[in-house]
Parts: structure tokens; C-alpha cells; sequence
């Protein structure tokens, strides 16, 4: 592949599908816009890197989107980021304190906090599940881990977020595996 | 309130704020200098592999996966691999029976310890990980391809520009999993970074990290 060709695709693709991996990195990052750029440019940067793969790829966003998802996770295990212990179950530390949202500026500070009260797998968990609406396997193929653990996982993630989010503004919220 | 009708719903919130219409211009700056950096890199990991005479049986080899010849960067064949010798180093609570030649503890802590290349081909700030190794023990369970080295498991997986190998701590460390995240292109192939992860001690002051 020529270096003009690969330029080409490179600068369309980040032009078609930016903005999508930044929405994405967004939720990752719990709305840390700072973080999320970061994320976001080092994904496509790695892309550039690995066009061949990019190309190849039978989705090229979906690609850059698991893509994403490691860099987060890379991200994660940063050392400043990895300052605190691991407990059995990060969420159960939290102060819950249901709120109850207003308008919608409101519900997404609320929706905002309730994600950044999740681990950064957990967090992952529920942008791929319920954002991307990948299934449960192809959950575990992003996440390197086993169908058993999203499953959890989820669960965990969605039972927290009902705790803090005032379960009777959100019926919905419903854990699915 | 507004109802939030689901958790998509609710996401969306978050995530469909108005974004500006991308300028690729500055990723493309950014992706065309990480590509003449991992050229660099490699050039001269290649002529230090030229120098290396001893491998100490653990793994000298060429990596030329996805290696591109574009028209516009120069075009690099050199071998790559890493050299390891038996000699011990503490990066407390972390110490290892072997050392890697050509790379130097950046940073550590109870939780993770950063090794980066001596050649100056990655940032100075610690934690900065990319085409660094990254020590890290942590309570997360270890996945990827099973494999049995020195008596003990070992489970590689791979991800975008990283192999990560994890195993379980010995009986007398602290109880965990200590994984080391090696980059593709800085000449480790898996049977030296399986002798370099078997080489480490957790030691008492270890803390689990999170992630």
C-alpha cells in the first residue's frame, strides 16, 4: 500500500468517523473531555499505524472502535491513574445518594457522575452493551475476557447505576445480561 | 424531571453533545510522526541487534509484522530482538532475576513499574506507557492464550500494538496477578518476555491497582 493511499483513507476515515469515536470516548472517559481527546488520538494514531489491519477489517469503525476501547483501557492502567487499591467491588465503596434528575442538562450530570462511579471495565462494559449494543460475546472478544465476566459485570455496573440513578425516574434501567 | 426512557437514552445524553466538524489535519501531523518515530526506532534497535552476540537462549528474532514500506518513509528490514541477562534489579516493591540490556526503570510504584528503551525513543514522563513495559499486579483474573513456562501458567493476549502476559504470584507473594504489557515494536518476542515475567518477585509492599 502506498503511503499516499494509506494518507488518503486515513484523513477520510477520521473525517467520516471521528466524531463517533470521540461520543464513544466520551462515555469511556465518563465525560472527561481531556481524557477522551487523548484516547481518541491515540487510537487513531495506532490506526494510522496498523492501516493494513483498518483495511482488512470487515467494519473499519468497528475496528477503531475496539481499538478505542483498548486505548482506554491501556489508559487505565496508566500509574497516575492506577493510584488507588482495587477492592472486590469498586462501586460498593460509593456514597449512593439518588438524585433526582431535572432537565435533561441535569439527568446527564447525574448519568455523568453515575459513570465515572464505575470501574474503567465496568464503564466499558456498559458503552459496548448498551451504547454499541454488542452482544455479550462480542462484548467478551473486545474485552479479552470470558461471557461470564460481562455478564457480570453488567449486572454490577447496572444495579449501580440504578442505586444512583432514582430507580423510579428510570423503570428501564433494567439489567440485561 | 425529563423521563430517560432507557439507558441508551440516558447515554445519549452524554454522548450527542454538539461536536465540531473534525479537522484531520492535526491527527494526521501526530500519526505521520508516531510512523517516522516507530521507523527510527526500529532502524536502531536493528543496529543494536546487529551488535548483540548473546541471547542468552530466550529470544533474539526479527519482527517485521505489519511492517510497511511507504514511499515517503524510509523503508526499514533491520532484526530486532532484546537481550537479557542474568543480573537482579529492584524497582521495590517489584525486583527481577533478569535484566533487559538497553533498558532502565522510569517508574515505580507499589502498584506498577515502567521500563523504558535507553534510546530515547519514548517521552521521559513515566507515565507516559506507549513503547514501554509496564509492570502492573493487580487483582484482575489473566486471560488470553494458556501456556506453561518454568513450571508455572502464563496466559499472552494481544491487543492493538501491545502483548500483555499475566500470571499468579508465587506462593509466598502477595496473592495476585502480575502482568507485563510489552510493546509490539521494541523487539520482545514471547519466550523473552515469558523469561522476563518469570523472572519477577512481588514483594510485601505491593498494592493492587485498579483497571
Amino acid at each position: 500500500m502506498r503511503a499516499d493511499d494509506r494518507t488518503a483513507e486515513f484523513v477520510e476515515f477520521t473525517r467520516t468517523h471521528r466524531r463517533d469515536l470521540v461520543r464513544t470516548a466520551t462515555l469511556l472517559c465518563a465525560g472527561d473531555e481531556a481524557f477522551a481527546e487523548d484516547v481518541v488520538q491515540t487510537t487513531l494514531t495506532r490506526l494510522y499505524l496498523s492501516w493494513r489491519r483498518v483495511r482488512r477489517a470487515d467494519s473499519p469503525l468497528a475496528y477503531a472502535r475496539r481499538s478505542l476501547t483498548h486505548a482506554f483501557i491501556d489508559e487505565t492502567r496508566r500509574a497516575h491513574r492506577r493510584r488507588e487499591t482495587a477492592t472486590a467491588d469498586p462501586a460498593g465503596e460509593l456514597v449512593a445518594e439518588p438524585t433526582t434528575p431535572g432537565t435533561d442538562l441535569d439527568t446527564r450530570a447525574v448519568v455523568l457522575a453515575a459513570l465515572a462511579s464505575l470501574g474503567p471495565r465496568q464503564r466499558a462494559v456498559v458503552v459496548l452493551r448498551h451504547w454499541h449494543d454488542l452482544d455479550v460475546a462480542e462484548t467478551a472478544r473486545v474485552l479479552g475476557c470470558s461471557t461470564g465476566t460481562v455478564k457480570s459485570q453488567n449486572a454490577r455496573a447496572l444495579a449501580h447505576l440504578r442505586t444512583v440513578i432514582t430507580p423510579a425516574e428510570h423503570p428501564t434501567l433494567e439489567a440485561s445480561p | 424531571m425529563t423521563p430517560t426512557p432507557d439507558l441508551k437514552r440516558a447515554l445519549a445524553l452524554v454522548a450527542e453533545a454538539d461536536l465540531p466538524s473534525p479537522d484531520p489535519t492535526d491527527d494526521l501531523a501526530r500519526a505521520h510522526r508516531a510512523a517516522r518515530a516507530r521507523t527510527r526506532r526500529r532502524f536502531r534497535a536493528g543496529l543494536a541487534g546487529l551488535a548483540v552476540t548473546s541471547i542468552l537462549g530466550v529470544g533474539a528474532a526479527t519482527v517485521l509484522a505489519d511492517a510497511e514500506s511507504p514511499s515517503t518513509e524510509a523503508t526499514q528490514v533491520a532484526p530486532e530482538g532484546v537481550r537479557l541477562v542474568a543480573e537482579r534489579f529492584d524497582a521495590a516493591p517489584y525486583s527481577f532475576d533478569l535484566t533487559p540490556t538497553g533498558w532502565s526503570v522510569q517508574g515505580q510504584s507499589p502498584t506498577a513499574v515502567t521500563i523504558a528503551p535507553d534510546d530515547g525513543s519514548t517521552s521521559a514522563h513515566p507515565d507516559d506507557f506507549r513503547g514501554k513495559l509496564v509492570i502492573m499486579f493487580d487483582a484482575n483474573p489473566p486471560h488470553g492464550e494458556a501456556v506453561d513456562h518454568e513450571g508455572r501458567r502464563f496466559w499472552i493476549a494481544e491487543s492493538d500494538g501491545y502483548t500483555t502476559i499475566a500470571t499468579h504470584t508465587r506462593g509466598d507473594e502477595p496473592s495476585g496477578v502480575v502482568r507485563i504489557q510489552y510493546p509490539h515494536d521494541a523487539g520482545w518476542e514471547h519466550p523473552s518476555m515469558l523469561a522476563f515475567l518469570a523472572s519477577v518477585h512481588v514483594g510485601d509492599g505491593a498494592r493492587w491497582g485498579l483497571g
